[in-house]
């Protein structure tokens, strides 16, 4: 029996990086998510892009979890979607940027420096792209701990 | 003696654009030799709200992001709790998704050629672009109650069904819609005034493209075959046959062609989707509670690629909600188009055209007018053929 193809992307990765492949999954038809440790986060990557062919950026997803702050790029192909996850420690939230593998992801990486507080090393312009110039530094509306502001009743019901 | 430049901003509150976004252009002479954009003027803070609400009254919210494409952002919203679920959906009900979100690709792409239209000053193409665009917009408040958030789908399927009237009635728009835009086809490729303003203009070369992950018509317009309903297909794609558009020009004029083109094939599969529709319900009830997992969904709207990642929790409401838009994947590509490199000269006046080619989202508004006479205390519902006969026209 054939194996199906993603399956065939799991064994693919596992034999470049055995010891940095934390957890591998294919959830549904055409869907693979994979789960590196830091130091291998930027190798996957450019092995997807550079040898198996995942050269659409989709988009990069940051999340904030109880292990840390999660980067997910998607990364695309004709019939599959990877997605890389790499979890940053909360007390140094860096991670090394992928663009300069992927120029697509600049914005990506820019809006995640907004809004969940990652810092992307060797990103070439690390600006504000969707938080207004006065939003207080270091107020991340994606973290947890961020709760919306609640405006008062202008009369009391 | 060095030549000087200079920063033009153009925005927030944009000549070109009905939505707010800036651009910093730098000029040297009539040359725009640099471009930064400024984003974030409509940042609604969606994927947080999302995390707050239970996964019924996410589609609602999702049916929001945008006037124009509101069907696919809840299709790829229903799409991926359906993946998380696990469960399938009736497939009369994935027929329906696709002939919605068909018919809107037919009138965002025509309401895109009016805008490009408008933006070269070649107003009546607009006009009757426009015009034509209405018969679509009609049949998608019939078919789904709405004109702008169609309200359609929801988790499980379809909320309304189609029945053998509509059937009749969508034929008899499509009739109207291929012919006239088969005439406007013809002229985007003969018309001198046309072509004179968008051949050569906006250039975004396929490795550019590739390289800054374009999607949708941009993409395909510079000869990246990448679209998602052929690539990775959902609802009922893989059923529906279509022609992947794709012209290799890089410019302005690819656009319009791929979209012109992009439509008379949605035409066709509209046309597909009624005579091959399956009978049986549309919708099968889901449960409310989501089991922890992740999914990514995506779909092709009319601008392109749009992309959801669900993370749940096991509670009815959603750990983690991302989207991404298409224009958010094609702001690095504008960026390319406006910037002279080489041979390759960015006038001033090209500005507005090249950055309306991605086809960056507007809203569009509801039209239906409740009237109140004070002095009488009466109110009523103007349905739009009042208006008209009120305005003496049929």
């Amino acid at each position: 029996m054939s194996k199906s193809t993603e399956q065939a992307i799991i064994d693919e990765l596992r034999t470049q990086f055995s010891q940095e492949l934390l957890e591998a999954k294919a959830t549904r038809n055409r869907r693979v998510f994979m789960e590196v440790s830091p130091q291998a986060y930027k190798p996957v990557v450019d092995y997807a892009v550079r040898t198996m062919g995942f050269t659409h950026l989709s988009t990069i997803t940051g999340l904030d979890s109880a292990k840390g702050f999660e980067i997910m790029p998607h990364l695309s192909r004709s019939g599959a979607v990877l997605t890389v996850k790499v979890t940053v420690p909360r007390e140094d939230p860096t991670v090394e940027t992928i663009t300069d593998l992927i120029p697509g992801a600049i914005l990506y990486e820019r809006e995640i420096h907004d809004l969940v507080g990652v810092v992307f090393r060797g990103h070439p312009g690390l600006e504000r792209l969707v938080l207004h110039e006065g939003w207080p530094e270091g107020v991340h509306p994606l973290r947890k701990e961020y709760k919306a502001v609640q405006p008062e009743p202008l009369r009391k019901a | 003696m060095a030549i000087s430049t200079f920063d033009v901003p153009v925005g927030p509150q944009h000549p070109a654009l009905k939505e707010p976004v800036n651009f910093t252009f730098t000029v040297d002479g009539e040359h725009v030799v640099g471009v930064r954009p400024r984003i974030g003027y409509n940042h609604r803070g969606i994927e947080k709200a999302a995390e707050s609400r239970t996964y019924i009254q996410n589609i609602y919210l999702m049916e929001r992001i945008c006037g124009i494409c509101s069907v696919a952002h809840t299709t790829t919203y229903v799409q991926n709790v359906e993946y998380v679920l696990g469960k399938e959906i009736p497939r009369r009900a994935e027929f329906y998704r696709v002939l919605i979100n068909e018919l809107n690709r037919i009138h965002s792409h025509l309401l895109w050629l009016g805008v490009a239209g408008h933006e070269i000053g070649f107003d009546t193409l607009f006009m009757y672009v426009w015009r034509d665009r209405e018969h679509v917009m009609d049949i998608l408040e019939m078919l789904t109650g709405n004109r702008v958030n169609y309200a359609i789908n929801t988790i499980g399927g379809v909320r309304r069904d189609i029945t053998p009237e509509m059937v009749g009635k969508v034929r008899k728009v499509m009739e109207v819609v291929e012919q006239r835009v088969t005439y406007y086809r013809k002229a985007a490729a003969a018309e001198p005034t046309l072509l004179t303003r968008v051949k050569g203009i906006g250039v975004l070369k396929t490795e550019d493209a590739l390289k800054l992950c374009a999607v949708g018509p941009t993409a395909r317009a510079s000869g990246v075959k990448s679209d998602v309903r052929a690539d990775d297909p959902y609802a009922a794609y893989d059923e529906v046959p279509f022609n992947l558009v794709s012209y290799d020009l890089c410019d302005v004029l690819s656009r319009v062609l791929v979209r012109v083109d992009e439509t008379l094939e949605s035409v066709k599969m509209v046309k597909h989707c009624l005579d091959h529709m399956p009978a049986g319900p549309v919708r099968v009830k889901l449960p409310r509670v989501v089991p922890a997992a992740e999914s990514v969904s995506r779909i092709e709207a009319p601008r392109g690629e749009v992309i959801h990642y669900l993370r749940s929790n096991g509670t009815d409401k959603p750990e983690r909600y991302k989207v991404r838009a298409p224009t958010l994947g094609n702001i690095p590509s504008v960026c390319e188009m406006l910037t002279s490199k080489g041979d390759y000269a960015v006038r001033i006046g090209d500005i507005p055209i090249a950055l309306a080619s991605i086809d960056p989202c507007f809203s569009c508004t509801d039209r239906a007018v409740l009237f109140i006479d004070p002095s009488r205390g009466k109110e009523w519902l103007w349905t739009f053929e009042h208006i008209r006969k009120y305005a003496g026209r049929v």
